[in-house]
């Protein structure tokens, strides 16, 4: 939707688009050279780190994916993500949708409860967490972090799906009522799939934090054949401090994917990541 | 409506039978209340003992706060707040001269903008660990590619130890930080500059105001709002701190704890130990909840003042 807007003369457009340039070149290169040096031998990232590889090392890759052991990372990575949105779609949808459309007392304290938890980062509840989980003999589980991450998106999952649930015009309710649809029914069939974009946003939003983060998994996981993603990278700069072309390729394995999904599907992304803060 | 025939089943059964709805609830406060709520109340309950994790608790009031704000930590706590409100006063500058400009640009372009909003947003799909490493590598004194760059067209003089030289580690990382997260602030001010309506440039231009004081008599004031909500984010972001700088410094926060903030003297507290009497679960419980203390009070007051500009 173009509207019309100040749109500076030719001049400042080239202007404008240098500094675009510039500043897309910065963000660019980290990964440019981390691509370039991934495919490179050690001694040649040291003496030649600029220029073309002498010979692409694509092998570099398989080493590093065998020496790193990323099949399991990216295995337990993708069980927490996928697990964590899973159920915290589950759980927090059902709960907005009462906290949305029945009235009851104690509806607003609820609400408010749940609210609350914006303002409260997780991380720092974290010593009883931690002894909370050992002593309920889950720690170095993924399903620990299933919990903590679940817990930890529910405030603003329920405060974005609250918003989308009170939009949807009671009509629709009343007519299923009539014909004759149960409370789990009128959920499950009507009232899901009408805030799809509201759960997609959410999934995502949660579905890049629980991916990319390090901390808990950190606290939490002692064993390495469960470690995520970042905590695997950590493990593996621990031991192959001096191979950089074994370090460039691992950061390779563990960006890229992210990278290409991204590419594919950036609007979304876009969209998932920065709701809450984009009015409207 | 249930029936008015007495039966055996009990009131709270007869409550769930009415309003069964509120089991759909159940779950989710289930888990919030036992895995947020609980620990979180917890937190304040330990930050009054001193307690290594296991074995018994020794009950001690407001001891470890004493050690905290007057005791053996005060040098290391005082040291990581200043770390902790320079961290924020850069990166909030750094998001607002460089996200509104960039934004700005983007807006006034006429094509290109949907390529370069995918570009700038890519760091902030990254995970911040693995940036750390990254730019670990990149900024490695000798061999990191930053330092050859610099020797390769000339500049000797900038080719120094970014991570290793205690006046510029934090900066270094506070850059770092910004080259990931810079792409968040950019594409929120872009939206606010399209949510202007356009009867207010119109009316501006036919007063026969140019480009520049479009900017500052329309554009700035109506993304007060904005720039209010970014600046509780990064005042939040930057008090919450750790991975990167773990990633880039290790949880000792060197060097010669230049980098130390918070978070990481959270961690070192809670689970590295410092030996000596600082140690320990219930210190870290205090400083977790010394940390909570100012980030929930200055949260809600910058939020306050956000909803005072709204139009």
């Amino acid at each position: 939707m173009e509207l019309p807007r100040w749109r500076p003369g030719k001049l400042t457009q080239i202007i404008l688009h240098f500094i675009l340039l510039a500043y897309s070149i910065i963000v660019l290169y980290p990964i440019g050279i981390m691509l370039l040096s991934s495919v490179k031998g050690t001694r040649e990232i040291f003496t030649n780190p600029y220029g073309w590889p002498a010979s692409l090392r694509l092998d570099n890759y398989s080493k590093a994916w065998k020496l790193a052991n990323f099949s399991v990372y990216f295995q337990n990575s993708a069980f927490v993500s996928v697990m964590t949105i899973l159920v915290l779609l589950f759980v927090s949808s059902m709960a907005a949708y009462v906290l949305a459309r029945f009235e009851f007392r104690g509806n607003r304290a609820l609400y408010m409860l749940f609210i609350s938890g914006l303002m409260l980062p997780v991380r720092l509840a974290v010593v009883p967490l931690f002894t909370m989980i050992r002593d309920i003999n889950l720690l170095d589980t993924r399903t620990a972090l299933l919990m903590v991450y679940v817990a930890s998106g529910i405030p603003f999952s329920i405060f974005l799906l609250v918003n989308f649930f009170k939009s949807i015009p009671k009509e629709i309710e009343e007519a299923a009522i009539i014909d004759g649809c149960g409370l789990f029914s009128i959920y499950y069939r009507i009232m899901l799939p009408l805030i799809g974009p509201a759960l997609a946003t959410v999934g995502i939003y949660n579905f890049i934090g629980t991916w990319n983060d390090f901390f808990f998994p950190l606290i939490f996981l002692r064993t390495k054949s469960k470690y995520t993603i970042p905590l695997g990278v950590m493990q593996f700069f621990g031991e192959f401090t001096n191979q950089w072309d074994m370090l460039f390729s691992s950061l390779t394995i563990a960006i890229v994917p992210v990278i290409i999904i991204f590419m594919v599907a950036s609007k979304q992304f876009i969209r998932g990541m920065t709701a809450g803060a984009v009015k409207g | 409506m249930n029936s008015e025939i007495p039966t055996r089943q009990s009131s709270f059964l007869l409550f769930i039978r009415k309003h069964n709805y509120l089991l759909l609830v159940l779950p989710a406060l289930l888990l919030y209340t036992v895995f947020i709520i609980y620990p979180f109340l917890n937190s304040i309950r330990y930050s009054f003992f001193e307690w290594s994790g296991v074995g018994p608790m020794t009950y001690i009031g407001l001891g470890n706060y004493h050690t905290i704000f007057f005791g053996a930590l005060q040098e290391f706590f005082v040291r990581a707040l200043k770390h902790n409100l320079f961290a924020f006063v850069i990166n909030f500058s750094l998001q607002t001269i460089f996200g509104l400009g960039l934004a700005l640009a983007l807006y006034a372009v006429t094509k290109g903008s949907n390529l370069y909003k995918t570009i700038f947003f890519l760091p902030n799909t990254l995970s911040t660990v693995i940036v750390g490493f990254l730019w670990n590598l990149l900024l490695n004194p000798q061999w990191g590619m930053v330092n050859r760059f610099f020797e390769m067209v000339g500049l000797d003089f900038l080719s120094r130890p970014w991570l290793g030289d205690p006046k510029l580690a934090l900066p270094t990382i506070l850059a770092v930080s910004a080259w990931r997260g810079l792409g968040f602030p950019i594409l929120v001010y872009l939206a606010a500059l399209l949510a202007i309506p356009e009867e207010y440039v119109e009316a501006a231009k036919i007063d026969g105001a140019k480009g520049f004081q479009i900017i500052r008599h329309i554009y700035i004031p109506l993304i007060l709002p904005t720039t209010f909500t970014l600046m509780t984010l990064s005042f939040i972001w930057t008090f919450n701190m750790f991975d990167l700088i773990f990633a880039l410094q290790g949880a000792s926060a060197g060097p010669n704890y230049a980098t130390d903030v918070l978070g990481t003297l959270f961690y070192r507290i809670t689970f590295g130990g410092m030996g000596s009497s600082a140690t320990g679960m219930g210190l870290g419980a205090a400083i977790a909840v010394v940390i909570f203390s100012v980030l929930f009070p200055v949260s809600y007051l910058l939020n306050r003042i956000s909803k005072k500009f709204e139009l």
